[in-house]
C-alpha cells in the first residue's frame, strides 16, 4: 500500500501535553506558518436551482415534526405500502425467541440493539452519550487483530469477533441492576462500553477560542476474559440512513473518476477506492458505504447489521452472532424458520427495500455567503456537490437523477487524530470514506442528536471541520484563516444542506 | 423548560432561486401553491388548537379512569381468583384499551406520549403501550429446541391441539433452572425498581411494562391452530387453520396459573409461589400504568407547560407549525402506523401472530380505535368510550364536541378539501367496521390476515387502501396549508432566504 502524502501539521495529542495555552499559542503559529495557497481551481460556481432538490425527485420538503424515515414521493401507493412494511421490520423491537409474534423473535442472544431505527434513531444519526458513565448504546465497538481477510477486511478479535456487543438475551442483562447473576445456559454481555471524555481549546488566528473532544474508549464487565494481545478498537457511532438508494445508484465510473491514489495533480488529496467482499458478487468490488466504505451494496449493509448489531440470522449471514469460544451464545435457542434464517429473504428485501426509499430533505435555507466559504475553503474537493445516477436502475425513481450528496465516497487519509490505526479491507487505520453531508443540519431537530463524524465526538459542524487533518489539512487551515462572520456563514451553508 | 421549535419564514427555496436568475421557468408545485393556499385565520386555529388539546385531555383522562378499574378488577382476581374474576378482569383490559386507542393520534408529533419536553424522544409511550412484548422473560413461554421445530402454535406432531389436549402450565414448559423469567425466578423481587431497572422506554431492552404485558399475564400465549398435525418443520404450517375448534379465541391461560391468589400483599403474599409472583407483576404493572397515563394526561391539562406551549399562537407561521402537528399525527397513523406497520407488515410478513393484541385478539379494535382517532382530531369530535364492549360508545362524561378541522376549512371556504377528507374518512370507517364485524362473528384479525383470507375482497386489504388515500389527503391538506413551505429549522433560519444576497447572521 502505498503512502499517502499528509500535509498533517494538526498534533493536538502531543499539544496536549503541553497544556492549553500552549495548545493556542502553538496552533496559531502553525496556521499563520502554514499559509495555503489558493488555487485557481477552488472558484464557486454559479448557483443551480437544482441544488435545493439535493435528491432530485426523491426530495421531500420541510416537515412540522422533522424526520429521515420518510418515504421518496416517487412511490406508488403500493409502493409504499410496502415501504412501511419494511420500516416495521426495522422500527419493531426484535425480542428474544420464543415469543408468539413469530416473525419477530430471535434477538440477539448477543446484540447491540433490538431494531434499526433504535440506533438511527429516526433514520439520523446514534446519540453518543456525553456522561462518562452512560453506557454507549447507539453506537458500538469494533475490534480486530492485525491482518486481512479478503471476506471478511479485518482479522476478527478471537473470542470477541469483530464487534462488542453490548446486550444480551439475558433476564440478568434486561433488568439490569435488579438481578445480577447470568443463569446458567444464559449468555452474558460482552462488555459495556463508556466514553471517558478528553477536551482541549482550539483557538483561531483571530483569537477565538472552541472546545473540542475526544473519546477514549472504556470497556467495563468483560464477559468473556481478556482480549488478545494486540486488539484494535474502533468507536462508531451509527450513521444516517436516508438516500442510500440515490447513493447506490451512482454509477461507479463517476466515483472512479474522481479517484486519485497518487495524488497525482499534486493538490494534497488522494481520494482512494476500497475493494471489498461482496457476499451477492463472490468477488472484491467497489465500497461506497459505510465509515471505511467497506459495504458495497445496501443489501449488505442491511444484512450485516442485522446479523452484528440486532442478531437476527438471514440468508446473507445466517450465523448467530457468536465466536467459537462463546458456548452458551452457540447452543441458544434460535428464533430460525425451517431454512435456519430468523429474517427469510422476503422480509429481508423488505427492509432493504425501505433503506433504499428513504427521501432526503430539501435544502432548507440558501445561505449564499457561506457557499463561497465552502468552495472557497476546497470542501467540494472531496464533499463532491453533485452525482447523475445511472439510468439502467431496476428501480426507476432513482433513474438518472441529478443529487448533491457532498461526497466523493472515497477513502482520504484524515490524519492521525481521526485515525482509529484499524484497517477494513483496502482501508488504512488513519482513511475514512467522505460523509455526505445532505440532511446533515437537520440531525439536531430529529433526535437531538448532533454527533458528527465516525464517533460521534464533534458535537456541531464546526467542531467537526476542526477535526479534519491529513489531506484536507488544507480545507481546514483556510477554514481556520476566514473571518468569524464567513466561518458561521459556512457552517450555516453546511447545515442547510 | 419547554423548548420550542422555533419558527421562522420561509419564501420556498425554488422561488427564491428564481429570484437569483437560476431558473425562471420553474414550475415546482412549491411556488405554484404559495398563491393557492387555504387562508390562516388565527382565532380559528386557536379554536381548533383548544379542541385538540380538549380532547387528548378527555381521552387520557378516560384512559385513567379504565387503567384505574382494571386494577380493581385485578385486585378481585387476586383475592378470590375465579372463572369470573378472571373474566371480569380481561373484560375491564379489553374496556381500558378503548379509551386508549383513540389515543394514538396524538403520537409522533412530540406530544407528551412520545416527548417530555416538546423536542426529545423520550416519552412514557414505550412504557405503556411497547410491542411486541418480550414475553419469554416475564412467564413460561413454549420452549424447544429451535423456534418452528415442534412449539408453536401447535405444530407439534400431537393429535390434539394444544390447548384441546388440556392445560397449559409452567410444568410443561421452561424446566431450566433458576427459571429464565421472572415469575419463575424467584429470587427476582417484583417490583417498580424492577420496571424502571428494565428502562424499556429507552430501547435496548424487551419490553416488559404496560398494556401488553398485562394482556399477556391474563390471556398467555394465543396458541389455538388446527387440531391437525403437521411436521413441525414449515412456518407456513405454524398458523392458523380455519376449522379449528378454538381458532377464534385468543390466548388461554388457565385459572390454576392464578390459584391461590393472596389477600394482603404485606403479610400473605409468598414471593416463593408463581401465582402469587403473578398478582404481584400485574399489580406492579398496572400501578405503573396508571402513573404512566396519569403523567400523559396531566401534559394536556389546562395551564400545563406543554398544553400553553401547543396552544399559544401569535403569527401565521405559529399557527402553521401547530395545525402540522395534529395534521402529522393524523397522516402518520393513518398511512406509516396503522396500514403499514401494523397491517401491511402482518399480512407481507405471513406472520398471522404478528399483530398488536396478539394474545386477547383484540386487533380489530385496535385498529377502529386508532382510525377512529384520526376522525375525532379531523372534526373535532370525541365520543366516549364503551365500557360494555358492544361497539357503542357508553361512557360520554368526557366527550368533546368542539371546533374540528372540518370547521376551520368550511370556514376558509376549502369546500372540496373538506368534502374530500371526509369522505375519505367514511370509506375508512366502513371497512374497519367490516374488520371488526367479522372478528365478532369470529374470524379475529389473525384470522383475516392468513394467506388465504387475504385478497383484494378482504376488509382488511381494503382498510389498509383507505388508510393510505386518507392520509395522501391528509398530506395534500398540509400542502394547501403552506405548511411545509413555511417552516425552517432553526440553525438554518439565520439567513434572510428570501433574498439570496443578504447576508446570511
Amino acid at each position: 500500500m502505498m503512502k499517502l502524502f499528509r500535509p498533517d501539521s494538526f498534533r493536538p495529542h502531543l499539544l496536549l501535553a503541553l497544556g492549553f495555552l500552549l495548545v493556542g499559542i502553538v496552533l496559531v503559529n502553525l496556521v499563520i506558518g502554514d499559509k495555503a495557497a489558493s488555487p485557481a481551481h477552488l472558484s464557486t460556481p454559479d448557483i443551480r436551482q437544482e441544488e435545493s432538490l439535493p435528491g432530485g425527485s426523491s426530495s421531500i420538503p420541510y416537515r412540522a415534526i422533522a424526520s429521515l424515515e420518510i418515504p421518496s414521493p416517487e412511490l406508488t401507493d403500493s409502493a409504499k405500502s410496502l415501504f412501511y412494511a419494511g420500516k416495521a421490520l426495522a422500527h419493531q423491537p426484535w425480542v428474544k425467541a420464543p415469543t408468539a409474534t413469530t416473525a419477530r423473535d430471535g434477538l440477539g442472544p448477543l446484540y447491540n440493539a433490538r431494531s434499526c431505527l433504535g440506533c438511527h434513531v429516526k433514520g439520523a444519526k446514534g446519540i453518543v452519550p456525553d456522561d462518562p458513565n452512560k453506557p454507549l448504546t447507539n453506537g458500538f465497538v469494533r475490534l480486530s487483530i492485525p491482518g486481512y481477510d479478503p471476506v471478511l477486511g479485518v482479522v476478527p478479535e478471537p473470542t470477541y469477533g469483530d464487534q462488542l456487543q453490548t446486550e444480551s438475551t439475558s433476564l440478568a442483562n434486561q433488568l439490569g441492576l435488579v438481578l445480577t447473576q447470568t443463569g446458567e445456559g444464559e449468555v452474558k454481555p460482552e462488555a459495556k462500553v463508556f466514553l471517558q471524555w478528553q477536551s482541549y481549546i482550539q483557538i483561531y488566528p483571530d483569537g477565538s477560542a472552541v472546545e473540542l473532544r475526544q473519546p477514549k474508549i472504556d470497556i467495563r464487565d468483560l464477559g468473556y476474559g481478556p482480549f488478545h494481545d494486540v486488539t484494535l478498537f474502533s468507536l462508531r457511532n451509527a450513521p444516517a440512513i436516508h438516500g442510500m438508494g440515490l447513493i447506490e445508484a451512482i454509477p461507479q465510473s463517476e466515483i472512479d473518476a474522481l479517484a486519485d491514489p497518487d495524488d497525482s495533480n499534486n493538490d494534497g488529496i488522494s481520494g482512494r477506492v476500497n475493494l471489498v467482499w461482496s457476499p451477492y458478487k463472490d468477488k472484491l468490488i467497489p465500497g461506497r458505504f459505510g465509515h471505511k466504505a467497506s459495504k458495497a451494496e445496501i443489501a449488505t449493509v442491511v444484512a450485516a447489521a442485522f446479523a452484528n448489531d440486532i442478531g437476527i440470522s438471514n440468508p446473507i449471514f445466517p450465523q448467530q452472532p457468536c465466536t467459537s469460544k462463546q458456548a452458551a451464545c452457540l447452543n441458544s435457542l434460535t428464533g430460525n424458520d425451517d431454512l435456519g434464517y430468523e429474517i427469510p429473504q422476503d422480509l429481508l428485501e423488505l427492509v432493504i427495500n425501505f433503506t433504499r426509499n428513504i427521501s432526503v430533505p430539501k435544502q432548507r435555507s440558501f445561505p449564499i455567503k457561506g457557499r463561497s466559504a465552502f468552495y472557497q475553503s476546497g470542501c467540494q474537493q472531496c464533499h463532491q456537490p453533485q452525482f447523475r445516477t445511472g439510468k439502467d436502475q431496476s428501480f426507476a425513481q432513482l433513474n438518472d437523477q441529478l443529487i448533491w450528496p457532498y461526497s466523493d465516497f472515497l477513502l482520504h487519509d484524515m490524519g492521525d487524530q481521526l485515525a482509529d490505526g484499524r484497517s477494513d479491507f483496502d482501508a488504512t487505520g488513519n482513511e475514512w470514506r467522505t460523509p455526505p453531508l445532505w440532511g446533515l443540519g437537520l440531525n439536531k431537530q430529529i433526535n437531538g442528536s448532533l454527533n458528527l463524524l465516525h464517533d460521534g465526538r464533534a458535537r456541531s459542524v464546526e467542531e467537526a471541520i476542526l477535526w479534519h487533518g491529513g489531506e484536507a489539512t488544507n480545507a481546514r487551515t483556510k477554514f481556520m484563516q476566514l473571518a468569524a462572520e464567513e466561518r458561521k456563514q459556512l457552517v450555516q451553508f453546511v447545515e442547510a444542506l | 423548560m419547554m423548548k420550542l421549535t422555533r419558527i421562522a419564514t420561509l419564501v420556498a427555496t425554488i422561488s427564491m432561486i428564481t429570484a437569483c436568475g437560476g431558473g425562471s421557468s420553474s414550475s415546482d408545485s412549491a411556488s405554484d401553491d404559495q398563491d393557492t393556499g387555504i387562508a390562516i385565520n388565527l382565532d380559528n386555529v386557536s379554536k381548533v388548537l383548544e379542541t385538540n388539546a380538549d380532547i387528548a385531555y378527555a381521552v387520557y383522562s378516560d384512559a385513567v379512569t379504565t387503567a384505574q378499574a382494571l386494577k380493581t378488577a385485578l385486585t378481585a382476581l387476586r383475592v378470590n381468583p375465579t372463572a369470573e374474576t378472571l373474566a371480569a378482569a380481561k373484560d375491564a383490559w379489553l374496556v381500558a384499551r378503548e379509551p386508549y386507542g383513540q389515543s394514538e393520534v396524538y403520537r409522533f408529533r412530540l406530544s407528551p406520549i412520545d416527548s417530555t419536553d416538546y423536542s426529545s424522544e423520550d416519552g412514557l409511550e414505550g412504557d405503556i403501550n411497547a410491542w411486541p412484548l418480550g414475553e419469554a422473560l416475564i412467564d413460561y413461554v413454549q420452549v424447544n429446541t429451535t423456534d418452528f421445530g415442534d412449539d408453536q402454535i401447535g405444530v407439534t406432531a400431537n393429535d390434539v391441539g394444544i390447548n384441546g389436549g388440556g392445560a397449559v402450565n409452567s410444568d410443561n414448559f421452561d424446566n431450566t433452572s433458576p427459571k429464565t423469567n421472572i415469575i419463575g425466578n424467584t429470587s427476582i423481587v417484583i417490583d417498580e425498581d424492577l420496571l424502571s431497572g428494565n428502562l424499556s422506554a429507552s430501547d435496548e431492552h424487551d419490553v416488559i411494562a404496560g398494556y401488553h404485558a398485562i394482556e399477556f399475564l391474563l390471556w398467555g400465549q394465543d396458541l389455538n391452530n388446527d387440531t391437525g398435525t403437521t411436521d413441525g418443520t414449515d412456518r407456513d404450517d405454524a398458523v392458523k387453520t380455519r376449522g379449528a375448534s378454538n381458532l377464534a379465541t385468543g390466548g388461554q391461560r388457565p385459572l390454576s396459573d392464578f390459584e391461590p391468589g393472596y389477600d394482603d400483599e404485606t403479610t400473605t403474599y409468598n414471593s416463593s409461589v408463581e401465582s402469587d409472583r403473578r398478582h404481584k407483576y400485574l399489580e406492579v404493572v398496572v400501578d405503573k400504568l396508571i402513573a404512566d397515563l396519569t403523567s400523559v394526561r396531566d401534559g394536556w391539562a389546562e395551564g400545563s407547560d406543554y398544553r400553553t406551549a401547543f396552544t399559544t399562537i401569535t403569527t401565521e407561521a405559529q399557527a402553521k407549525q401547530k395545525l402540522a402537528e395534529i395534521l402529522t399525527g393524523m397522516g402518520t397513523l393513518s398511512e406509516g402506523e396503522l396500514a403499514g406497520e401494523r397491517m401491511q407488515i402482518a399480512f407481507s410478513a405471513n406472520s398471522q401472530e404478528d399483530e398488536h393484541s396478539c394474545f386477547s385478539d383484540n386487533t380489530h379494535r385496535d385498529i377502529w380505535l386508532d382510525a377512529e382517532g384520526v376522525s375525532n382530531s379531523y372534526y373535532g369530535e370525541y365520543a366516549g368510550y364503551d365500557s360494555d364492549l358492544d361497539g357503542v360508545d357508553d361512557v360520554i362524561t368526557n366527550a368533546v364536541s368542539g371546533y374540528g378541522i372540518d370547521d376551520f376549512l368550511a370556514d376558509a371556504g376549502a369546500t372540496a378539501d373538506a368534502s374530500a377528507l371526509a369522505t375519505a374518512l367514511t370509506t375508512t370507517a366502513t371497512h374497519y367496521t367490516a374488520i371488526d364485524t367479522a372478528a365478532r362473528a369470529g374470524s379475529p384479525f389473525d384470522v383475516q390476515i392468513m394467506t388465504e383470507n387475504f385478497n383484494s375482497d378482504s376488509a382488511v386489504y381494503k382498510t389498509i387502501v383507505a388508510l393510505n388515500a386518507q392520509a395522501n389527503l391528509i398530506a395534500d391538506l398540509a400542502e394547501s396549508l403552506n405548511i411545509e413551505t413555511s417552516v425552517v429549522d432553526d440553525d438554518a433560519s439565520a439567513c434572510d432566504t428570501s433574498d439570496p444576497t443578504a447576508t446570511c447572521d
